[in-house]
């Protein structure tokens, strides 16, 4: 693992790892899209972690998970943006992509409650009762199972960006 | 179409006899209709099973949310309506979100338990994996590396090329790989984390680049199939009970061309002298004790036999004997010592060997000491080597 850095006001300075961008007509013409780009990127960035194969494993399952959320926008137009970078044992996705603003005031909600024993109690509860996973519970289960801490940033025009920190290295053998 | 396209993603199958279902590979899927016949194979299970129902995720390298859910709410509902039925699923430390994520079940349903497979799967295992044999490991390479560095390029080995070393153990043959032969890349596993972080400490305090440390099993590793030219397992195979499997796993993530090279002993094979019969006495009895925890130390020149029936062509077979003549005699001792620990230690106290035989047995190491620290003494340790090439 290499050094860290901080910046003036002590915030952590994460160091870009790589970017994938593409237009969101491209991306959600294929499910696999979500599968390519996850095991891609996991492999790319997960080489000089300590148990690569491990982390891409692990980066590749919960990067996945993000992925199938952004192809079941229902905004049509515009980019999909996949960024990945690093600070020390973390590292952060952000995930931009078109939505509608219904969409986006789901998601600020959602991302709002993710928090402690009461998260979990909610996951197991859909496991339990759900058909199928909802949005908000694939998110949940970031939290729940990678630890992730989850947030919602600015972005342009009709589009939101979903920031991930997992902190993957900590939940390596 | 794409090749990607072609891959089989995952396999769901039943065994009847021993009421176990499993489930392998990457479980994607955007509709739950994909998972139709799978679905339909564990509801049919549940509806003949009696007493426990074993779910294997072993081999289940992904599985989405959509699909996780789907599985697990057969399961959840099944243990509901027949709460005579229990779950059993066997996850693998390996796959690091399985454990993490299956075992979120338990807290939902008491008759669902979760279990870690690996440990178990190797009977004797903890004996090499843990504590006392990485003296023995590192005094080893030391000395079968005199012989293997002018033995690897006739199995492949050259610089510049991806390899990988499976059940690498402490990683001193990947650092004295990297050193001599610069191949490109080197993938290091191993199922033992103690000796992996042991690895992983001297890369960082020697500065060494380009060998990557990986924890997995070697009969079931997260590699991606046919990537590496050379994949190396040395004194492995013959401490599982089932070499079979490994070779299987060596041969898919070999390139189609690349080579996979392997070492094994015979130790009924060791010798010294002087006190050549009581040396003999002491390794044929070490190679019972090993067959007594499943693992066959004879099995160097059944290398031939296990790399054509994994289907490997252009078997190149050889032999060299370590001896006290290697460098220091004292290393050899040294060895000999570090087995006598471990065999006439925790291993015959395991098998619930008495005082008089475990003297007897202690003695021929001795005696194997003895004749390699004597002047005018000779001792040796044969290995096998073998390779084959995996088919174009």
């Amino acid at each position: 693992m290499g050094p860290v850095h901080h910046d003036l006001a002590g915030e952590p300075i994460f160091e870009p790892m790589i970017q994938i961008d593409m237009e969101i007509k491209a991306f959600v013409s294929a499910w696999k899209h979500c599968d390519y780009v996850s095991t891609y990127v996991a492999r790319m960035i997960s080489q000089n972690r300590s148990d690569s194969v491990h982390h891409s494993n692990l980066f590749s399952s919960a990067f996945n998970e993000l992925l199938e959320v952004a192809f079941r926008t229902r905004h049509a137009d515009g980019e999909l943006a996949c960024r990945v970078s690093r600070h020390g044992a973390t590292d952060r996705i952000e995930l931009t992509f078109p939505c509608v603003p219904e969409e986006r005031q789901f998601y600020e909600e959602a991302v709002s409650q993710f928090a402690g024993m009461e998260a979990r109690e909610r996951y197991l509860n859909s496991v339990s009762g759900d058909l199928a996973p909802s949005r908000e519970v694939v998110l949940l289960e970031l939290a729940v199972d990678y630890n992730a801490t989850l947030w919602i940033d600015d972005a342009d025009g009709d589009a939101i960006k979903l920031v991930v920190d997992l902190p993957l290295e900590g939940l390596q053998h | 179409m794409s090749p990607y396209d072609l891959l089989p993603r995952f396999k769901a199958q039943y065994d009847a006899n021993n009421q176990e279902f499993s489930i392998s590979g990457v479980v994607r899927p955007q509709a739950i209709d994909e998972l139709g016949p799978s679905i339909a194979l564990l509801r049919d299970a549940i509806g003949h099973v009696r007493g426990v129902l074993y779910v294997n995720v072993r081999r289940l390298t992904q599985m989405n949310n959509a699909a996780f859910h789907s599985f697990s709410r057969i399961i959840i509902d099944a243990c509901r309506a027949r709460p005579d039925l229990k779950f059993v699923v066997i996850t693998s430390s390996v796959v690091g979100w399985t454990s993490r994520k299956f075992g979120r079940l338990s807290a939902i349903e008491p008759n669902i338990t979760v279990e870690e497979y690996d440990t178990e799967f190797y009977p004797g295992q903890g004996f090499l994996e843990e504590g006392g044999f990485v003296p023995i490991l590192r005094t080893q390479t030391k000395l079968t590396w005199r012989h293997e560095r002018a033995i690897l390029p006739r199995h492949g080995m050259r610089s510049g090329i991806v390899m990988a070393d499976i059940c690498c153990g402490i990683g001193d043959f990947a650092v004295l790989a990297q050193k001599e032969f610069q191949p490109s890349r080197i993938v290091a596993l191993d199922h033992s984390i103690s000796s992996l972080n042991y690895a992983r400490r001297v890369m960082r305090e020697f500065d060494i680049r380009g060998i990557e440390y990986t924890y997995g099993d070697a009969s079931e590793m997260l590699l991606d199939e046919a990537q590496f030219d050379l994949v190396t397992c040395r004194h492995s195979l013959q401490i599982f009970n089932r070499p079979e499997l490994i070779l299987k796993e060596l041969y898919r993530i070999c390139k189609p061309g690349g080579r996979v090279y392997i070492t094994n002993e015979k130790n009924s094979h060791c010798l010294g002298e002087p006190r050549a019969e009581s040396i003999r006495w002491t390794y044929n009895e070490v190679a019972k004790l090993f067959g007594h925890f499943e693992m066959d130390v004879e099995l160097g020149p059944k290398s031939r036999r296990y790399l054509i029936e994994a289907g490997f062509e252009d078997i190149r077979v050889e032999t060299f004997m370590v001896t006290n003549l290697d460098g220091d005699p004292q290393d050899f001792a040294d060895v000999i010592a570090a087995w006598a620990d471990v065999y006439a230690g925790e291993m015959a106290t395991r098998r619930g060997d008495g005082p008089e035989f475990v003297a007897r047995f202690r003695q021929g190491f001795e005696d194997h000491i003895f004749a390699a620290l004597h002047p005018k003494g000779y001792t040796g340790w044969p290995i096998w080597v073998a390779s084959g090439r995996r088919p174009q």
